[in-house]
Formats: C-alpha cells, structure tokens, sequence
C-alpha cells in the first residue's frame, strides 16, 4: 500500500533550518523568533497558512507564534512589495529631513503607480535605525544606506527597480498567484 | 565642575583610546589583528593566571565601570549579585541600540566584535556562566553578521567550547536576533523576548541576576560595558581609573547626532566639557547655526538649553544634577530654526510607537501626549496644553513595570517647562487663529 506523503508548506531547504533553529536554543519556544526569521527571508512574508504549518509540521504552538508575530514589529504580515525602502524617522534622522526623504519617496513611488509605470517600491517611516550620525538612515530590505536625501532616495528607487527581483520576491508573487489560480 | 583624575587639557580625543584603538587599523575586524593589539591576553591571566571568580569582579569593582548602557550600575557590584551555588547561569549582552540618538555599539562591532567576546568569556567566568548570548536588533544585518563570524572564529580558536584555552573552563556563545522593538532594550523585556515571547519587561524583585532567563540566574550587560573589561583586566583598575572623574571612571563612547560639523562616535574620558565636545571635536554646528538646546543622553534623557550646556561635563554626576543623565552617551544637538513643540512631536511619536502596551500609565499616557502634542503642532492647542503635558507626564512616572514610561515622561516634562515661549507661539497659529475672529 502506498503511504501518501503530504507536502510540506516549507521548502526543504527552510525546513532544516527551522528544525536547526528548534534544536538551537535551551527552550523550543526560544527559537520562535529566528524561525519567522527564516520563513520571512524565504517567503517575504508570514502567512497564517505558514504560521498553522509551523504548529502542524513543527509543534509549534499557534498562540505563542502569533504572540511573538504581532508584536514585533519587523514581521510583515501582508504580502509587501519587492522592495522596502525603510526611512529612519526618529529625532537625529528627523533633524537632517527625513520627513523630507520620505516625503518625496512616497511620492515618487505614487507617480510612477499614477503613471502606469510603477516601481516595485514600498516606502515606510521606521523607528531609529541606531546609526544616527549619518541621517538620514534608510534601509532597502536588508542594506543599510547613509545619509538618504530625497534625491538618494528616488535615486535608490530607480537603481533597485532595474536589479533582477529579489528570490523571496519571485517565491511571494508565486505564491499569490498559486492560491488565486487555487480560489 | 567634577575633577579630572588626568587632565585633559590639551589632550585630543585619540588619546583616550581603550575602546577605539583599532580605529583606521586595516583588516580591524580580524582576530589577527585583535591578537596583535593584545587581544585574549586578558582571558590568558583570567584563565591561566590563578584569578578566581572573586579576583575578577573586584578587579572590576576597583576599576570603577559602571554600566554603559545607559543605568550606570557599577559592573562588578551587578555581578557579585549572582548566587555562588552551583547550576545554569546566563551572561547576555544586550546589543538591542535603539536609544535615538545612538550608535556606539554598532561601532565596536564595526572596528572588532572581539573585543565584546573577550569580555563576555571573562564576565561569564566571574559569574560561573556556561553559556551566553548576543542579543541584537534585527535591523542591525551587517553587525549580525561581524558577530557571528567572530564568535566562529574564537570557536575555530579554541577561545569558546568546552576546554577554553584548555584550562576546562566551558563557555559557549550564541548570537539571537530580535525584530524590531525598543523595548527589548530594557533587560528583562530582552529576556522575555530571549525566551521566545512578547517583549515585554518582568516585575523586579527579583532581579534578573538571581531569576532571570528561564528563571536562572542572568546578568545582561551593555556591549560597551564589557568591551572595555579586558582591557581593565590586561592594564588594572588604577590604570582605568587613571581616566574620567572620581565617580564617573574611565572613557565612555559619545555619539553625537544632529547638524554637526563632524558627526561620529567619539572615545572620551568622562567628565570631559559638552561645550568643548560640540564646538572643537565635533567642529560645531553646519553652518555656524546657533544651539538651541542639547539631549545629552538619548531620547529619555531630559533636555538641556544652550545656557544649561554651558559649563555642564559629561559624567553621570554632572548630567544627574543638571536634572538629566548620561544614558547611552547620545548627544543630540539641536539647533536655532527648529522648533522644540516639534522635537516634542518627534519624541512623543517614538515613546507612542514604542510602548509595549503592558502597564495603562505608559500605553494610555504616551498616545495621549503623542496627540496632544500633535495638537499644538497642528494649530488646535489651546493656551494651557503644554502644562497639561508636563502633568500627564508627571503621573506617568514610577508607576509602571519598567522605566520606560519615565523615560517618555522626561522629555514631556522637560521641554514644554523649559521651552514653554515656544508654544504660546503656537497657540497663536492657524486654527486658533481663525477660529478667534470668527
């Protein structure tokens, strides 16, 4: 008789890591954090698909992984854009304009959107980003930019946009199209 | 003004160098370079030399260092309150920088993270702890980074295992990756967040030295804090003491942010004058603009006007009886054409963004000043509004779980009391305005 395998939600590749992780630290529940980690950088975002198949694949409990996902604030829970471009705009940053930065981002991204040519841009304000010497400070996913004007910025927008598409964005976009091809 | 243990008079910042002496070295970050500037000397005499336990911590004791992380709670006091009795106990480094205004950590990670391991093997030894962790900010990818490669390296080394330096002593090291939350900067919201939960702080007693992370005995330090400790072990607490004032020993990071000439982070002594910080080492403000008013120590830190700054040093004495601290070091300049009911504005947004909702006095009371600071900002304050915020502030204080809520209580008291011309400026705006002539 044949055994019928389920597919697991998680690459394999994410699967090792996440049980690495779960043999990490002194408690299972410690390794929550650095899982969402994993399956963020994987998958772009956190589903609750993938949060109920961290409790199904990995007994890891639902209530203590969304506990941990809503608070923290790096979790993204929607489907993002491609790219983030997250400006600093605390008091140092906010000093040196980066309501100014964000300002025109915002609105560059919004043009290009109006324009039917949009970027694959999202820009947010952010909390301190702990480099204030060099405000504004941004981030575009995980690099960290310097002194981001608003000429920087709608600068960094147009060199990313040409880049090939990050994997994570090419998996979430494939991921979104599989489930409405599946509703 | 405090007295200098060594004057400074004369002295240029590079050379105060016990942190920052891998500065503009090449290939800083190496452990061949650390090793050559005398690196793992310090855990050699620890480990090999006969100092016990108790030799370290009142070495440390005698050298006067006091908690860089913003509380400056003499170090080697916090790790004599670990119990002596046999079982697991923790060592966490709190690299969680998210203090606006700060970026000093970042920085010793930057020139070599060693510094930071060294220091933590020599801590966990005074504590009896077999196992520690790095905690740091999500956001912080490159100093991940720096750190994991350098605790692989001193593993490679034999610097961390189960026979460091083949002297038996076991320690291994772990770097854990937060997602984005000030709080978890305090150190028992970093433990529960350590654990896999909310962010969110314990209630103390009891301490974390004698209950902490998973209710074992835990002591959290600052990256600065034990950054500085193999160089104290290597040079003794007289040579450290040789540096800062009486009470405030040896250097500190200052990390200066706002329109400044030369922005950056700067190794001092403490007790050095704020006045000749800013003007001579930091090269004043761009543009030769006028200072308005000083946040010495982060966002929490209570705000000085230019006046205030004018005499004032920086050392944990100074900035306490000036009605402010020290905190992290952060000096945020803030210059003549901004208005002080927007940096209130500014802050009040971080404070309400940041609570982490646990205690009613700190999430109701820091969305409340947030909006009742933006009120004024948008023209609806009435004349009254700015006492009203220094009162809100005041009841916020020493009534929460953490001291995170007076921390958005100082600026919110500070600045419409010393400050409050500017909002009267406001109160005269837009809508008020129309609104009184009909």
């Amino acid at each position: 008789m044949e055994t019928k395998v389920m597919a697991s939600f998680f690459s394999s590749a994410l699967n090792e890591k996440i049980k690495s992780f779960i043999g990490r630290y002194e408690t299972k529940r410690s390794s929550i954090l650095p899982v969402l980690h994993a399956v963020q950088d994987e998958n772009d975002w956190i589903s609750q698909e993938a949060v109920q198949a961290l409790e199904s694949e990995h007994g890891l409990s639902v209530v203590d992984v969304n506990e941990v996902l809503s608070f923290y604030t790096m979790y993204r829970k929607n489907p993002p854009k491609p790219y983030r471009l997250e400006v600093c705009g605390s008091i140092s940053c906010w000093l040196h304009g980066a309501d100014k930065t964000i300002a025109a981002a915002k609105a560059h991204i919004a043009e290009g959107e109006k324009n039917g040519n949009p970027v694959p841009f999202e820009c947010h304000k952010v909390e301190c980003l702990g480099v204030c010497g060099y405000a504004p400070v941004a981030l575009v996913n995980k690099d960290r930019h310097l002194n981001v004007t608003p000429e920087l910025a709608i600068k960094l927008i147009s060199e990313y946009s040409k880049k090939e598409l990050p994997a994570a964005a090419k998996k979430c976009a494939s991921d979104l199209a599989a489930r409405s091809a599946h509703q | 003004m405090p007295v200098m243990n060594s004057p400074y008079n004369g002295r240029q910042p590079n050379e105060f160098k016990i942190l920052t002496e891998l500065e503009g070295v090449p290939n800083s970050r190496s452990l061949e370079v650390y090793k050559k500037y005398g690196g793992y000397a310090a855990l050699e005499k620890v480990l090999k030399g006969g100092m016990s336990p108790d030799d370290v911590i009142n070495l440390v004791k005698a050298s006067g260092l006091r908690g860089r992380g913003g509380a400056g709670f003499p170090t080697g006091m916090k790790w004599g309150f670990v119990p002596k009795a046999p079982g697991e106990k923790y060592l966490i480094t709190n690299f969680d920088e998210g203090e606006p205004g700060t970026y000093k950590d970042r920085y010793i990670a930057e020139l070599n993270a060693h510094m930071l391991i060294e220091g933590k093997l020599i801590g966990a030894y005074a504590i009896g702890a077999s196992k520690s962790y790095i905690y740091l900010r999500g956001e912080f990818y490159d100093e991940i980074a720096w750190c994991e490669k350098a605790i692989k390296e001193a593993y490679d080394a034999g610097y961390l295992g189960d026979n460091v330096m083949g002297t038996g002593f076991k320690h291994h090291m772990d770097v854990y990756i937060g997602a984005g939350a000030y709080i978890c900067g305090e150190e028992t919201g970093l433990i529960s967040s350590l654990e896999g939960k909310k962010g969110q702080p314990k209630l103390k007693p009891p301490f974390p030295a004698v209950k902490g992370y998973l209710n074992k005995p835990t002591i959290v330090n600052n990256v600065e804090t034990l950054a500085a400790v193999p160089w104290i072990i290597r040079n003794g607490p007289e040579a450290y003491k040789k540096f800062g004032t009486e009470k405030s020993a040896g250097t500190k990071l200052f990390n200066i942010s706002g329109p400044v000439v030369r922005p950056g982070c700067y190794e001092l002594p403490l007790g050095y004058p704020l006045k000749r910080f800013i003007y001579e080492d930091c090269g004043g403000l761009i543009g030769g603009k006028k200072l308005k008013a000083v946040i010495p120590g982060g966002a929490s830190a209570p705000v000085l006007t230019a006046d205030e700054i004018e005499n004032i040093t920086m050392d944990y004495e100074a900035f306490a009886s000036a009605g402010t601290m020290l905190g992290s070091g952060a000096v945020i300049v803030i210059p003549e054409d901004v208005s002080m009911v927007h940096v209130l504005e500014n802050l009040m947004h971080f404070f309400k963004d940041e609570s982490c909702g646990q205690c009613t006095p700190c999430r109701e009371g820091t969305g409340w000043l947030l909006k009742m600071s933006r009120d004024i900002v948008n023209g609806d304050g009435v004349p009254g509004d700015a006492e009203k915020i220094a009162d809100v502030a005041g009841k916020m204080m020493g009534r929460t779980i953490c001291t995170f809520s007076d921390a958005a209580a100082g600026p919110a008291r500070s600045i419409p009391q010393k400050f409050a011309h500017e909002f009267v400026e406001f109160y005269k705006t837009k809508k008020n305005a129309v609104q009184a002539h009909g």
